[in-house]
């Protein structure tokens, strides 16, 4: 009934009807939300809605400070960068910086107070805290926490301290410093921190240790071990004498596997070379030549020789390491150790459970730390914890020490809160909020300010108070505080090294002859400790040279795995001292004989609901916490079927990588004239837009350590599958890292290549696309339109790379691993579209850094500088081996890397002409022994 | 033709006295069942596998194509294989009906209707798989050039986009063809049809044919230039199919011998089937003196023949991977040989090549039998090349750090028995709507050999 055509008849009736209808219309609707939302009418100066914001702050790694750049978009931090300022990130990250943002979403977090499992308010637990407090002066009432570097959280500990005078404050860290410690204590007399400075020395030998492992100490020492090996300097001689793989393994010139009592004989012989009397070494022939040869080697390099030992070796050995730098003159720096703490951690989470079982705790703190799980089975921890009368655990998750204790307090992510912490030299940072806490939690400084009674407890004031009394009189505090948030480092805090020499030396022990099997144990290499257990990312993550996913693997030399009878990839039963774990045994060429290895830091019984139950737990074996070496493991098989699940099936692909994995000797890299003609083609090259991107990946820089593979997680996007699509065959890496061996005399070379796509200019994926979803773009990307997929498939069956990923299910939603709460779509990076069910993907050079720096140099009228990009995969690499640029600019890095002798392209003969291309392996000579 | 001649050429057998005999005994399926329990059992058989098809599909639909055990680096499964092997069985009607008709092969008439039906029903199957095996299956019609306002076009260079139009082509030109050869016996089924609906349906079918000498004039014209257009088509068929292989940059795939070497298996495969339903029919239906011992013992000699074709073309392909010098198509070889898919590769050849040489011996041809076991061993054997061919070169391609093992799930499995019941269930509806037979083209034979 239109007005204009026909007659408006509206009678009373009518009315009514409508006067009714918009009644009832009125109250169906919503009502009106009572709060009030308020837009940025002054926006937050310097933020633009959508643009990231970087924001320095610091990540601790075994209690030791790592400064970080966050990006945060709109308020959400959404990934993890170096913070090229602090000398321990030197603007590089590793996987647990990476995954960290992941943590922050993590829905299992703890995140409400509780008492025995139910929910309960602070004022129950400040009530009872107090009955507590009231009745004692701090006998009975017992502190655990891991390594504490921050001086607030020390002050925080002295107040408590004060207010209970007999307060015993057990301090300890699963992965610790005990055996360099004593050895410092031996040598010197005091505990020393020993920082090598590997960039200074031309002949590094490593016995039995992984400084290009992670820890605290891996990007400082990786930038080290780069800058000799970009062809700028002279290139560095390193040798490694070790019982297990290691990544420094993988880096050496030459690496001989010996059993780590062989190992003790190696450092013997380098002993005596510099005039130690410490009797005949015991070696046999083939390690002899090779010990003498690097003695010699370590000798006519003086002042710039190093030598290194790891945490598996005993105190004497870390002694005789120290005596013979000093007697070389090694390129390492002294500090003194920035943990206060005296005793050694083994020695500490015993006493707590001599302590627990002697029944003098009656009130228990635990900050932070895991001791049921951490500790071996024998302390009886639990059963310890269960006895006292009043427990409390602090924590991110209710992992099992927090299964035992009666109270559970919910901790602060780094993330979320102010703190702040010092690095291995003693540089401090500030630990600064990225985003509001996501559930009403307390910092680790605020609970224990609590505990203390102290007047002010919020983590903001604490922290500026503390560094607020240490400032100079007179100086500006605030200009001060803003230029350490900026920089994300506190100036002038390391502290200056000193000198440590000494002609004390050690005697070296003989080594009993080992006729039993020796278990090897070592931080896991995704999940550290245990505690990134729950992190879906590094779960995920593929462990250097098993490739292994999703669980720990019992590695065992050939000659071991023959002898019993064992088969790669079988699951085996691992028994010392009567406690016996099951895991699927790894085959591991390379490894010494007499010797089994595993990971700490799986079998997590309650991590959260990704890192619970997976992989074997073996922190739990033997009777000496964090024992690295325990004697007398027995192997058989198992009746148990534990599945081996890996992202690399065939590790071992002897006589067929000479071109896949290509090695050169310093020597033979003459340089090349003139420009090797690519191979002819009957179609034609597209033509080259404004730009042509390209990346070329240093295989000789790269140490395999997964920092590149989190990063381009965390910032494309890109899904966890789970183990049970693993062992479907099925993974989302844009990027990988594939792991080569190759025999070399009785020995192995191993290397690393990460793969990222090739963005082929001739691309075999784009013909094949029957709808066009892979194409090239103007600037000679090869790119994936996902709205136009419609999942053929053809283009990865096309590939010979292998580099594209298909979503079989809805990874990126509805699937088990991404579904496991709202909290984890935050960590999403907004620029990058999330991709559905059934639609190819894959790496596209970070397509959205690229855009936006051409917006900005566009918005300038300039071209985008070399070096403006820097892929997700570049800013972590730790040891800049990934290098990106404009292949049209003949002076750009990639350019000139192309040209150089050590260039080579991945399967060059398909004629796909890769921009992504690689440089080769290089060792200073082909000695075999 | 001479009387003589027409008694050594005799394919009809003794028990028919009249046309009318014929025409009753390929009627009677459609209108007077002497079996049908047979029909129900096999109908209930069929149809309830037809019914795990549709399960299977549903929850592929619901779930994602990670239902089946493709992984990274396999990325294409069961379906492309039962895609490539339904649509090889598709081949062999056609060509039976089409190339025996130009050469002029007696023998053909007894088979050609039921083979062309078998067509149609395979290349039906054959054409939802590669649906099935799409990551988005509802954009499927992304690969028709349908004009649209982005003005976004297949991308012509894909052998994806060909592989639609030669299908397109090939199940259009085979309902045609099929439906040409029908038209006299609807015409024949309208008169003898009991209801009233059925004649009418069968005389709508029937496009009014009466059987003058114009009519038969130029429906015999027609039939041949048909025919003629056929062969051609079905060998583009699976040339264009092998294209998806051969146009590729995969060791093992990208083979010029490809094109000839998938029109052979698909004729292998085609007319291993046809020896399966031919047996299946003589069983179930009185057709036993038109499908007779002498038709089972020339389609053995094809097999034969075309066996021995395939083992050749598996010498060439084993000759030019070693020839090539290339690392990866030499490593492909060793790896079918002693790899984890050996078994299935030795499977392979001992079904396709060694196997068929059993019918060398006439008695074994003359054996009806011996020749559906053989037939049967072929099809498998067949499947197994075509899965052979999709899971052994992806497992083995350039990069050993991708290199992975196929481990097929249970809807795997599903799907393909599934379409097996798929395919027989709507054999079994045909012969009770249409006669299985060409009734005219016996009559004519029939006529011929006994013309004396």
């Amino acid at each position: 009934m239109s007005p204009l055509s026909g007659r408006l008849e509206l009678n009373r009736r009518a009315a009514l009807k409508g006067l009714a209808a918009a009644m009832a219309a009125s109250m169906a609707r919503c009502s009106q939300p009572t709060e009030e939302i308020i837009p940025y009418v002054n926006m937050p100066e310097g933020m633009v809605a959508g643009e990231p914001m970087r924001f320095a702050t610091t990540l601790s790694l075994a209690g030791y400070g790592r400064g970080f750049l966050g990006i945060s978009v709109d308020g959400r931090p959404i990934k993890m960068e170096g913070n090229p300022g602090h000398p321990f990130s030197l603007g590089a990250t590793d996987i647990f910086a990476e995954s960290e943002v992941l943590t922050l979403y993590d829905p299992d977090r703890s995140s409400v107070i509780r008492r025995k499992g139910a929910i309960a308010t602070w004022d129950d637990f400040a009530a009872e805290w107090n009955r507590v407090a009231q009745t004692n002066d701090g006998r009975g009432l017992a502190l655990v926490t891991g390594r504490t570097t921050s001086p607030t959280t020390l002050a925080r500990i002295d107040a408590l301290r004060t207010r209970f005078p007999a307060l015993r404050w057990y301090r300890y860290e699963p992965v610790n410093d005990d055996a360099s410690r004593a050895g410092g204590r031996i040598v010197f007399g005091r505990v020393v921190t020993a920082l090598p400075r590997w960039s200074d020395a031309d002949v590094v030998l490593v016995l039995d240790g992984d400084p290009l492992g992670h820890g605290p100490d891996e990007l400082r020492i990786a930038r080290g071990y780069s800058s000799r090996r970009n062809g700028k300097n002279r290139r560095q001689r390193i040798h490694v004498a070790e019982p297990v793989w290691t990544l420094t393994g993988a880096t050496a010139d030459f690496r001989i596997a010996l059993k780590p009592g062989h190992v003790r004989e190696v450092a013997r012989l380098i002993a005596n070379g510099l005039g130690a009397q410490l009797g005949e070494p015991r070696l046999p022939d083939y390690a002899h030549a090779f010990a003498q040869r690097v003695s010699q080697e370590l000798q006519s390099a003086k002042r710039r020789a190093l030598v290194l030992t790891g945490e598996g070796q005993p105190a004497e050995m870390h002694a005789l390491c120290h005596w013979i730098n000093s007697q070389l003159a090694a390129p390492v720096d002294y500090f003194p150790p920035q943990d206060p703490f005296e005793n050694d951690h083994a020695y500490e989470l015993k006493s707590l459970a001599d302590d627990l079982h002697a029944r003098r705790i009656k009130a228990l703190i635990v900050v932070d730390s895991n001791p049921v799980y951490d500790a071996p089975d024998m302390l009886r921890i639990a059963d310890g914890i269960a006895d006292v009368p009043f427990s409390a655990h602090i924590g991110l998750y209710r992992d099992e020490t927090a299964g035992c204790c009666k109270w559970t307090l919910p901790l602060s992510h780094a993330l979320e809160t102010w703190g702040d912490a010092r690095a291995l030299d003693g540089t401090a940072s500030i630990v600064q909020p990225l985003i509001q806490r996501l559930y009403p939690t307390r910092t680790r400084d605020e609970y224990l300010a609590e505990l203390a009674n102290e007047p002010v407890t919020d983590a903001y004031d604490l922290t500026r108070n503390s560094w607020r009394k240490g400032a100079p009189a007179g100086g500006d505090f605030e200009k001060q505080w803003r230029a350490a948030l900026h920089d994300g480092v506190i100036a002038k805090t390391a502290a200056q090294p000193t000198t440590a020499s000494s002609s004390r030396i050690a005697t070296l022990p003989y080594a009993a002859p080992q006729h039993e099997l020796v278990l090897q144990l070592s931080p896991d290499t995704s999940v550290w400790d245990g505690r990134f257990a729950n992190n879906a990312w590094l779960q995920e993550c593929a462990k250097p040279f098993t490739r292994q996913v999703w669980g720990n693997a019992i590695q065992i030399a050939p000659a071991d795995a023959a002898k019993l009878g064992i088969a790669d990839e079988e699951t085996v039963d691992v028994t010392v001292g009567g406690e016996t774990v099951s895991a699927p045994a790894v085959i591991m060429p390379g490894q010494a004989d007499g010797v089994v290895a595993a990971g700490w830091g799986q079998g997590r019984l309650s991590a959260g609901r990704i890192g619970t139950g997976v992989g074997a737990r073996t922190c739990g074996l033997g009777t000496h916490p964090f024992a690295r070496s325990l004697a007398g493991a027995v192997v058989r098989k198992s009746a148990r079927n534990v599945p081996f699940r890996s992202l690399q099936a065939h590790t071992r692909l002897n006589g067929r990588t000479e071109d896949l994995f290509q090695i050169a000797t310093a020597g033979e890299l003459a340089p090349r004239h003139g420009k090797a003609a690519p191979p002819p083609n009957m179609l034609g090259i597209p033509n080259r837009g404004e730009y042509a991107w390209a990346m070329v990946v240093d295989t000789d820089a790269c140490i395999g350590c997964n920092a590149c593979v989190v990063a381009c997680q965390a910032e494309n996007n890109v899904p966890v599958v789970g183990p049970e699509e693993v062992t479907q065959g099925r993974d989302m890496h844009w990027l990988r890292v594939d792991s080569y061996a190759r025999p070399h005399g009785y020995s192995l070379r191993r290397g690393f290549e990460p793969v990222p796509c090739m963005h082929c200019e001739l691309a075999p994926c784009e013909p094949v696309c029957p709808v066009e979803a892979s194409v090239h773009d103007h600037e000679g990307l090869n790119v994936q339109v996902y709205n136009r997929c419609i999942g053929t498939r053809f283009c990865e069956a096309n590939c010979p790379y292998k580099v594209r990923r298909f979503n079989w299910f809805d990874y990126s939603g509805a699937q088990a691993y991404a579904n496991e709460g709202p909290s984890l779509k935050a960590q999403h990076n907004p620029d990058v579209s999330a991709r559905g069910r059934g639609v190819m993907e894959k790496c596209n050079y970070c397509l959205q850094r690229i855009s936006r720096a051409r917006k900005t140099a566009e918005k300038q009228e300039r071209e985008i500088a070399e070096g403006e990009i820097v892929t997700a995969c570049q800013a972590a690499c730790p040891t800049r081996a990934i290098h990106f640029g404009d292949l049209n600019r003949a002076n750009s890095d990639v350019s000139q890397l192309r040209a150089t002798p050590q260039h080579y392209v991945l399967l060059a003969d398909l004629n796909t002409r890769p921009r992504t291309t690689y440089l080769k392996r290089v060792y200073n000579s082909d000695e075999t022994a | 033709m001479s009387a003589a001649e027409g008694a050594q050429e005799r394919w009809i057998g003794p028990e028919i006295h009249s046309l009318e005999d014929i025409n009753a005994r390929v009627s009677a399926p459609i209108l007077a069942p002497s079996h049908t329990w047979r029909w129900w059992v096999a109908l209930a058989v069929s149809g309830s596998l037809t019914i795990v098809m549709i399960v299977t599909v549903t929850w592929l639909f619901a779930h994602g194509i990670g239902i089946f055990g493709n992984n990274t680096t396999i990325v294409w499964g069961f379906p492309i294989a039962n895609y490539v092997w339904w649509l090889g069985i598709g081949h062999a009607g056609t060509l039976i009906s089409a190339l025996l008709l130009l050469t002029r092969q007696k023998w053909r008439a007894s088979l050609n209707r039921f083979a062309e039906a078998m067509t149609l029903f395979a290349v039906t199957l054959a054409g939802l798989m590669p649906i099935f095996h799409l990551g988005r299956p509802y954009y499927v019609y992304w690969i028709v050039p349908y004009p649209n306002v982005q003005g976004v076009w297949p991308q012509w260079r894909s052998a994806l986009v060909w592989d639609f139009w030669a299908v397109g082509t090939y199940i259009t030109f085979s309902i045609l063809f099929w439906y040409a050869g029908l038209i006299p016996d609807l015409a024949m089924l309208r008169e003898r049809a009991r209801s009233r609906t059925a004649r009418r349906l069968y005389g709508a079918f029937a496009l009014g044919w009466r059987g003058s000498a114009r009519h038969w004039e130029i429906h015999d014209r027609f039939y041949r230039y048909m025919a003629a257009l056929a062969v051609p088509l079905v060998v583009s068929v699976h040339s264009i199919v092998s294209l998806d292989f051969a146009a590729s940059l995969e060791p093992g795939w990208s083979d010029t011998i490809y094109p000839p070497y998938f029109v052979v298996g698909a004729l292998y495969s085609g007319f291993a089937m046809v020896v399966v339903i031919a047996a299946v029919l003589r069983w179930a239906c009185p057709f036993k003196p038109f499908v007779t011992v002498r038709h089972f013992e020339m389609i053995a000699k094809v097999l034969l023949m075309a066996s021995i074709i395939m083992g050749v073309s598996y010498a060439t392909e084993w000759f030019w991977s070693w020839y090539s010098g290339n690392r990866s198509e030499r490593h492909l070889v060793v790896f079918l040989f002693t790899g984890p898919y050996a078994p299935l590769y030795y499977c392979q050849l001992l079904f396709n090549v060694v196997v068929p040489q059993a019918l060398w011996s006439g008695r074994v041809r003359r054996s009806i039998p011996a020749v559906v076991i053989i037939a049967i061993i072929i099809n498998v054997g067949m499947w197994l090349e075509r899965i052979l061919i999709v899971w052994a070169t992806l497992s083995r391609d350039y990069l050993p750090s991708s290199w992975r093992i196929f481990l097929p799930t249970v809807w795997d499995w599903l799907l393909l028995f599934g379409s097996l019941g798929a395919f027989m269930f709507m054999f079994m509806i045909f012969v009770r709507l249409i006669p299985a037979l060409p009734a005219h083209e016996l009559r004519r034979r029939w006529l011929e050999e006994n013309a004396a």
